[in-house]
């Protein structure tokens, strides 16, 4: 009962006009940001930050813009699956399945149509589970002390390659970077300086959003420059939109059943939204396939855009309880609360209620914005996809640019962030994550904190850290996330590999 | 050929080992030593970051292709670019260096010299009024001031 007089609280904060004013704001930016090809919801919010941060608008507000873009997004990249056959990003990757074929078909615009109607069901369904869990977990979450946290942390980078990671040593690598990089500057709790060899601009460490947007967005252009990939791509033409009620009702299980399967999936460490669309994929082909699946059938768009839907709200559920992200867009959510000075976690409910409840009450107004949006403007969508990449890529380079410079005016923040851009060029020619890199630069002053804290408090006893049976179970998680990949994961990702491939010979 | 793995494997112990070296040489904090000091996480950190490198070392993957050499030149000559840009923003200003780069930018990436060139004067005017005017996020004039 007091889950919902609080939700009702948030339902207040997020129907002020100014706030659904972001709302829709966000959601227009988002769902174009994930159906432009290579330009991903981890991206797109990252570019927004530091707009949203030096425009000075308040927490909520910006959380509310942030969190409809991340919605958004999820949204768009189906768009750009059904109608080029390339997913935006990579949980939208079971979408071309079937959403390719039944655009080939000439049935694009129901394509189109049943994935905004199944993403509603996945986030809408993600969101009441995320309003149910997420109290219960942040209460759960108190009885963590220092050294439960410290455990925590480092169960949140070893599950962070997923289950389908490939090399599990460069996530770990790209882990033990980010943090590298957070020790830059004066350390908070005994002022020794440490690795700014005296150079005045590093005493306060490096900041992590210009990090984030050279890693992603530099990055992407050089790699755009590099495939010659300006022209853009050849699209299916979209015909007349003809869904009746019962074509509605009949991807109605599957849009369910991947709500539910996807949410799991987000909510999990290490699995995500590529894993949650995976299995609702899957599952659904399982319990409904007549022949019909990989051809275009209209429960193969549903499920797998419920399920990474709902994955996206899920991923959502340890963010803010725990501080902890799963995915690379919550770890980019994640830096936007950090860089507002709120740190989440369990007092998060606590201290700021109202802001997580708005939050919450934003994305159910959010969800319900983008199906009245993307059902009647798929069009303006589809016409704005169309304009190629070699004038796009280099505006959205210079507003990332614009935002980076005005959060103190210094160009010396963007000889940085280019610095960034060409490191994340070369980590990903050598398949090093970003994600973790980011991760470690976000973490890495609480995770430090929680060592010492544990540390002082045990005067020295290393043996602190395993001596709860929770942090003993938190372990061993993390130690089963980092070991399973290495024996699932091969299969996992044939099984993918497989499913994708018997879809090209059709 | 599994060269790049090995490489930058390579660098990377490099930097570890650096990097855990330079953390033993931390001036110890004022109030003595504890039993946890700013030395004691790097020095994990270090320690990590050289396994898994020692491991790439070993056992590297299969390479991605680098690109052909021209084109590196040309990669180098954008990221230039965009170092000049950050250069210029203050004196020259902003709307003529951001026009030059984006026309710079998407001539680069297949653009007519005419297109790219409308592309840059374009959305560097626009953003130019829409973050001064509209979003009252001052940037620089430069030499437009006058």
């Amino acid at each position: 009962m007091d889950t919902m007089s609080l939700l009702m609280q948030g339902f207040a904060v997020a129907l002020t006009p100014e706030s659904i004013m972001f709302a829709v704001i966000g959601a227009i930016l988002g769902t174009l940001i994930g159906a432009l090809p290579g330009l991903g919801p981890a991206n797109g919010v990252a570019i927004l930050i530091p707009l949203a941060f030096s425009l000075g608008l308040s927490p909520t507000s910006s959380l509310i813009l942030l969190t409809s873009v991340y919605a958004g997004a999820m949204y768009g990249g189906r768009i750009s699956s059904i109608l080029l056959n390339i997913p935006g990003d990579e949980p939208a990757m079971m979408t071309c399945l079937d959403g390719y074929p039944m655009a080939v078909k000439g049935k694009a615009a129901e394509a189109l149509a049943i994935s905004a109607i199944a993403s509603f069901i996945g986030s809408f369904i993600a969101t009441i589970g995320l309003v149910i869990l997420a109290p219960i977990l942040a209460k759960f979450a108190l009885r963590f002390g220092p050294s439960e946290y410290f455990a925590l942390f480092a169960l949140a980078f070893a599950t962070l390659g997923g289950i389908t990671g490939k090399n599990q040593f460069k996530t770990l690598m790209a882990a033990a970077i980010g943090l590298m990089i957070a020790t830059v500057g004066i350390d908070i709790s005994t002022g020794v300086q440490r690795f700014t060899f005296n150079t005045l601009e590093l005493f306060e460490g490096v900041d992590f959003i210009i990090a984030i947007v050279g890693l992603f967005a530099i990055s992407e252009l050089l790699f755009f420059l590099e495939r010659h990939a300006g022209d853009g791509l050849k699209q299916v033409a979209i015909n007349k939109l003809k869904l009746s009620a019962k074509d509605i009702i009949k991807v109605l299980p599957a849009s369910l059943r991947g709500a539910v399967l996807g949410f799991v999936a987000g909510v999990l460490p290490g699995a995500g939204a590529s894993l949650g669309s995976f299995i609702s994929y899957t599952l659904e082909k399982r319990v409904s396939d007549k022949g019909e699946f990989g051809k275009g059938d209209p429960r193969g768009v549903a499920a797998p855009e419920a399920g990474n839907n709902g994955a996206a709200s899920g991923a959502l559920v340890p963010m803010l309880t725990l501080g902890v992200p799963g995915s690379g867009t919550t770890a980019v959510l994640l830096a936007m609360l950090i860089s507002l000075n709120i740190s989440p976690g369990p007092m998060l409910f606590q201290q700021n209620a109202d802001l997580v409840w708005g939050v919450i009450a934003a994305m159910f107004v959010g969800n319900l914005v983008l199906l009245l949006l993307n059902i009647p403007m798929v069009g303006i969508f589809v016409k704005l996809l169309s304009i190629p990449p070699k004038y796009l890529m280099p505006i959205v380079t210079l507003i990332a640019s614009v935002g980076i410079y005005s959060v103190s005016h210094s160009a010396l923040d963007l000889y940085f962030m280019v610095g960034f851009g060409v490191a994340g060029y070369i980590f990903r020619k050598v398949d090093i994550p970003l994600v973790p890199i980011i991760l470690g630069m976000l973490l890495g002053p609480e995770m430090e904190k929680s060592l010492r804290h544990a540390l002082v408090l045990s005067d020295g006893d290393w043996s602190v850290l395993f001596n709860s049976g929770l942090s003993i179970g938190l372990w061993t998680v993390a130690i089963l996330g980092l070991v399973l990949p290495i024996i699932v994961g091969p299969i996992v990702r044939a099984k993918m590999k497989k499913s994708k491939e018997s879809v090209k010979d059709v | 050929m599994r060269i790049n793995d090995r490489v930058f494997g390579m660098l990377m112990l490099i930097l570890a080992v650096a990097y855990g070296w330079e953390a033993t040489q931390f001036p110890i904090p004022f109030g003595g030593h504890e039993s946890v000091g700013p030395e004691t996480f790097p020095i994990m950190l270090s320690i990590i970051l050289g396994i898994s490198s020692i491991y790439m070392i070993v056992r590297p993957d299969p390479d991605e292709a680098w690109a052909p050499v021209p084109m590196l030149l040309e990669l180098s000559v954008v990221v230039l670019s965009m170092l000049a840009f950050a250069w210029a923003i203050e004196p020259i200003g902003f709307m003529p260096a951001a026009a030059l780069v984006v026309s710079f930018l998407s001539w680069r990436m297949g653009a007519s010299v005419v297109k790219s060139l409308i592309t840059g004067v374009t959305s560097s005017v626009v953003i130019f009024f829409l973050f001064n005017n509209v979003l009252e996020l001052a940037l620089p004039l430069g030499l437009l001031e006058f």
